[in-house]
């Protein structure tokens, strides 16, 4: 069954952006909220969260037009829009009479075989449909977003024992293919995967804080980078999700869990998070939480309480030596060190691992299922499985034994099998709870590197770069310099590449699969050699970028770019020279290069003139110029693919990927489709106005100027970009070709790295990571 | 030989653009409804016509070919008659009715539509492919200056405050609202049927805008300045027509003359001060009459911005409570090329409602010119 119709009931903030997340899968969306007291407008509620929801920074949508694919109304009056609905999901208030008044309702007004699904993140599914007709009990789930449902991958599926086999289905099918989800099948339990252990390890961090006295950055800096935890830790997370939250979850989770579970002994409620709350401290949707920006003298401090006075003072950047000695002899070494953070780290992670460890299988059939709940739905870099390994299962289990801590069944099998995880004939397996090792399977449509790696060797590789054959005549590129930064080894395995697979090859896919495509061209490189004044080398470096570039274009066998998260400057440069782009719906695209006072150089410029001219025919070329000027000087950077779309980084036919998990493969087929009769694209000309496009240009740039929108760095590098868009001393009965266009494009680009302002630009970037306004 | 008359006069609802109602109409269609309309209401016979002559100020793409021709056609009137598509910018429409002055006073046919039409939202400002000419902007670069810009160097110049300024610009929308609310303007409006429903209310006024409102608007065009989007005219789509004829054909056909058109003039200023133009147009076409200004029982002036209504008030003297009785394009709006019909058309018509005996219609227009018709209630 295909959903493409969608309801959802409630539009507070996990409804609301349930709804705009939807809406983004391309499903037509009803939002129904109850009618409001003594209002007029008896749809406030839902119209309300929309727009909301268009002034919310992170957006919930992928592009602000997708709002209207959602029809807003109110329970009253419009509960007769569920009759054609295929899913509808409930999203109101965690009480149980209320979930059950409702869904006796809907039971009304739906049409038989749709699916009712709930989104508690607190109540059990046995709890929620005890008393209600089977039909209900057949169709019925729970589908647990984590928040914002956009950006956080993970979805928990909790099916009951009535469920219809096919309605999972269709559900899984939807989240992972359409909403682009990791989707974990959990069991009935209390909290179900993340938040049983999540709430457990916050409570314990939050525990042993209190009672060691360990300050709060050190708390967070000592839990979170050297686990691969986001660096928010505990305390800043608790910031981000609402401090008054705390005690709710925790007592919810205490009175679900069995007698004898451990969160049992470990439960308290603090009393200075009950006095923050009732001060109004209850993280940054309030006054302030454990942290808080403060203002002194205009400028904004980052201040932290002190947990035993409740007091703030400037947050320190905690520089712990135990932190430094993991680096080399990885968390045993950590956890040993004689630093109270050391301590503090064992007792929080052994604890909270040890729990998760006896938690399978009840919580979930497999250890996968736990450590992907935890990268999923904490953005963890490891899950709890993954970290023992890390630690060493053998060593943990000793420690454990040795702090007078129960050993988990589970980890002692680990310890003494070697691990949760191992490799065996190249593929990875895990130790399944019954003690065996099993394979660990891929979906269909799901193609990582991170297996391949296990089982082959690269075709190709040096440090920055490898090429990987992914089967069917396909090969991968994938850049592995920090943030994926471009660099001369990318370039020249780029070029190693294109003769290799050109004799043996099918088609490349550029894909990489960290959480970023490319952040752009390696600057601290660049800086370095202008420091230098190695300009022949620099200018050589633009020249190699752009005919490695233009050789992709060129190659005889199609290209694919599949991007996701950052493709900026260089990087987005890669993707516009290819046949076609495949990209994870979340790609944010982006030539950046006038932020630090450049311009694209290596081709950017070109290709988006190109697609902007279009075909031949009637029609001027300032429309493309204009847009192709404003686009790259003000330096936009899409915040979806679909915003890509409308920039010009992609072309219509590209294709937009939603789950991260199925991008290389989805970019495969996308590639194997274009093979076929392939025939490289003909080097684009040109037809370019010259000086009358400056003139258009400079007025347009004068304009910004005298409204204080542009500075006058931002000027000289606008009148070079214009340069170049308009095609240099040209006319426009004339034709430009591209390598002209390439010198153009070059020279402007040395022109303005020989600008002091370009160099602070440069330098500032690379130093706090934010453009200077100079 | 024959007086020239005003007959008729009709317009479109004037709407934002980019997100008002007309947005989803192409200006063409808006001028062809209008026309025909306008040629209904009248009664005359569509065979008698001698010309369509159209006002645009970006007569290029929906707007573009003779957009003339195809709006008369499409308002149904007959091939014989012929179409002229006309550029004076803003001064595009009353241009129009100068050109068919000009031609009954030759004798040369006896009656002309007169329209003028733009869509903001659909045919954008500056055009499609806006080609500067590079030799003209370095020894002259004012001709391309922004009109926003030019507002300012009228601030600067006539020293008028923003707060005058804003002052001036509530009294247009209380003026306007008062004009729509009572029921004024509906007599001049044609209704356009759009697919989300029939439009027949001006969609730009802003009956609650205050001073305090204003106040709180960013300057729009200098960083520094004094002008706000809340002080200009807003980009507008709407078109707007009206009947010339010689006062013999009227009289032939029985038409209600509602004015004569007493005299014409235009005038070329500095581009930097093209808010100035209405001065020397004005002073020019006075002269022409024989008239002075405090003869003039109402002055129609468009609102391009406030400041530039002030200034020329200062240099000319106007008597406020003469002028734009029911608001004008601050609250109304300004679609460039149906400005002109609009006004001479409202002046015309306001001589009969108040029963007064002289008007003024002017203009300011960008690159540095005034366009100015007097007329006399017939």
């Amino acid at each position: 069954m295909a959903i493409a119709k969608v309801a959802v009931i409630g539009s507070g903030v996990m409804g609301g952006a349930i709804a705009a997340h939807a809406a983004n899968a391309g499903a037509e969306v009803v939002l129904l909220d109850i009618v409001p007291e003594g209002g007029r407008n008896r749809s406030a509620l839902a119209e309300g969260a929309i727009e909301r929801m268009l002034k919310t920074d992170p957006a919930p949508f992928m592009d602000r037009r997708f709002a209207k694919r959602i029809r807003t109304g109110n329970l009253d009056d419009h509960l007769n829009q569920l009759k054609d609905v295929d899913w509808i999901i409930e999203a109101v208030v965690e009480k149980l009479e209320i979930k059950q008044a409702l869904y006796r309702k809907i039971e009304g007004v739906r049409r038989d075989g749709s699916i009712v699904s709930s989104n508690t993140s607190t109540i059990r599914l046995a709890a929620l449909t005890e008393g209600l007709p089977e039909r209900l009990r057949r169709d019925f789930l729970i589908t647990h977003f984590f928040n914002p449902p956009r950006y956080m991958r993970l979805l928990e599926l909790v099916a009951g024992p009535s469920t219809r086999r096919d309605a999972i289905e269709a559900i899984n099918h939807f989240c992972d293919l359409s909403l682009g989800k990791g989707v974990i099948e959990a069991n009935d339990t209390p909290g179900f995967i993340a938040n049983r252990i999540g709430t457990f390890w916050i409570q314990v961090a939050l525990n042993e804080a209190l009672d060691s006295g360990l300050p709060i950055e050190e708390a967070d800096a000592v839990l979170s980078r050297p686990f691969g935890i986001p660096k928010t830790g505990v305390f800043a997370l608790m910031d981000l999700v609402g401090i008054d939250l705390m005690p709710l979850v925790g007592r919810s989770l205490y009175n679900a869990v069995k007698e004898g579970d451990a969160f049992r002994a470990i439960h308290r409620e603090a009393e200075p998070v009950r006095r923050m709350i009732e001060g109004g401290l209850i993280g940054r949707k309030g006054k302030g939480g454990f942290y808080r920006l403060a203002e002194h003298d205009g400028k904004k401090v980052k201040e932290a309480i002190d947990l035993k006075s409740l007091a703030y003072a400037k947050a320190r950047k905690p520089r712990l030596e135990c932190v430094s000695v993991a680096r080399k002899g990885g968390l045993p070494a950590l956890f040993e060190h004689p630093e109270p953070a050391g301590g503090y780290a064992w007792r929080v992670m052994s604890r909270t691992l040890a729990y998760a460890a006896a938690l399978v299988p009840e919580i979930a059939g497999s250890i996968q299922a736990v450590d992907d709940a935890m990268r999923l739905g904490y953005n963890w870099g490891q899950g709890p499985f993954e970290l023992i390994d890390k630690i060493g299962p053998r060593w943990f289990a000793e420690r454990l034994k040795a702090d007078g801590q129960t050993v988990p069944s589970l980890v002692a099998r680990a310890a003494e099998s070697g691990g949760f995880y191992r490799v065996e004939a190249g593929r990875r397996v895990a130790l399944a709870p019954t003690g065996s090792y099993r394979p660990i399977e891929r979906p269909k449509g799901v193609l990582l590197l991170a297996d391949l790696r296990l089982a082959a060797k690269p075709l190709l590789r040096n440090r920055s770069a490898s090429l990987w054959d992914i089967g069917d005549g396909v090969a991968a590129l994938e850049f592995h310099t920090k943030m994926n930064a471009l660099d001369p080894d990318i370039l020249g395995l780029m070029r190693q590449s294109i003769e290799l697979i050109g004799a043996k090859h099918k088609a490349l896919v550029i894909y990489n699969e960290g959480d970023n495509f490319s952040a752009g061209v390696n600057l601290g490189l660049a800086l370095f050699a202008i420091n230098l004044g190695a300009w022949p080398m620099l200018e050589d470096l633009v020249k190699q970028g752009q005919q490695t570039f233009a050789a992709l274009r060129d190659a005889p066998f199609p290209v694919v770019g599949a991007p996701s998260g950052l493709a900026l400057g260089g990087g987005c440069e890669v993707l516009l020279h290819c046949d076609a782009v495949q990209a994870h719906a979340e790609s944010y695209i982006g030539l950046v290069e006038t932020g630090v006072g450049l311009i694209p150089g290596w081709g950017g410029c070109r290709a988006m003139l190109a697609r902007g001219l279009g075909k031949k025919g009637f029609g001027g070329a300032m429309p493309a110029i204009s847009k192709v000027f404003e686009t790259i000087g003000l330096a936009k950077v899409s915040r979806s693919a679909f915003e890509a779309m409308e920039l010009g980084f992609l072309r219509e036919g590209d294709g937009i990927t939603a789950n991260r998990d199925r991008l290389l493969s989805d970019a495969k087929a996308r590639a194997l489709a274009l093979v076929p009769g392939y025939k490289p694209p003909p080097a684009p000309t040109f037809k370019l106005p010259g000086k009358t496009a400056r003139v258009a240009l400079a007025i347009a740039v004068k304009g910004m100027s005298i409204t204080g929108k542009v500075t006058a760095h931002d000027q000289v590098v606008a009148k070079e970009l214009a340069f170049v868009l308009s095609g240099g001393d040209t006319d426009t009965v004339d034709q430009t070709t591209d390598d002209s266009l390439a010198k153009l494009e070059r020279a402007a680009f040395m022109r303005l790295l020989r600008e002091p302002k370009t160099l602070a630009r440069m330098e500032h970037t690379l130093d706090t990571g934010k453009p200077l306004r100079n | 030989m024959s007086e020239v008359c005003i007959a008729g006069y009709a317009r479109s609802p004037f709407t934002f653009a980019h997100k008002g109602a007309l947005i989803h109409t192409r200006p063409d269609d808006l001028g062809g409804i209008v026309v025909k309309a306008l040629v209904a209401r009248l009664g005359v016979d569509p065979t008698e016509i001698e010309d369509v002559i159209v006002g645009c100020a970006f007569p290029e793409g929906e707007q573009g070919f003779n957009v003339a021709r195809l709006i008369g056609l499409l308002a149904g009137i007959p091939t014989s008659a012929a179409g002229a598509t006309v550029n004076r910018f803003c001064g595009s429409s009353m241009q129009a009715i100068h050109i068919a002055a000009g031609a009954i006073r030759m004798g040369a046919g006896e009656a002309f539509v007169c329209a003028g039409i733009e869509s903001m939202s659909r045919v954008p400002m500056g055009g499609f492919n806006p080609m500067p000419n590079p030799t003209l902007y370095e020894t002259m670069p004012e001709v391309f200056m922004s009109m926003g810009e030019t507002a300012e160097v009228l601030a600067r110049k006539y020293q008028i405050r923003r707060e005058e300024q804003e002052a001036f610009a509530v009294e247009s929308h209380r003026k306007a609202a008062a004009a729509s609310g009572g029921g004024k303007l509906k007599g001049e409006i044609v209704p356009i049927e759009t697919e989300a429903g029939v439009v027949e209310v001006d969609g730009c006024i802003r009956p609650d805008t205050n001073a305090e409102k204003l106040k709180t608007l960013q300057p729009a065009f200098a960083a520094d300045g004094t002008v706000t989007a809340g002080t200009s005219s807003p980009l507008t789509d709407g078109a707007a027509a009206v009947f010339v004829c010689s006062e013999d054909y009227a009289k032939k056909k029985g038409l209600k003359v509602l004015a004569r058109v007493k005299s014409i003039a235009v005038a070329g200023c500095a581009p930097e001060v093209m808010g100035i133009g209405p001065v020397l147009a004005t002073r020019k076409a006075l002269a022409r009459a024989g008239l002075q200004l405090t003869d003039m029982d109402l002055i129609e002036i468009n609102e391009a911005f406030a400041v530039q209504v002030l200034a020329c008030g200062r240099e000319l003297g106007f008597d406020q409570t003469k002028m734009n009785l029911d608001g004008g394009a601050v609250a109304l709006g300004h679609p460039l090329g149906a400005t002109g019909a609009r006004i001479t058309g409202k002046a015309a018509q306001l001589l009969q409602r108040e029963g007064k005996r002289y008007a003024l219609a002017t203009q300011c227009i960008g690159g540095g010119q005034g366009i100015a018709t007097v007329l006399e209630a017939a």
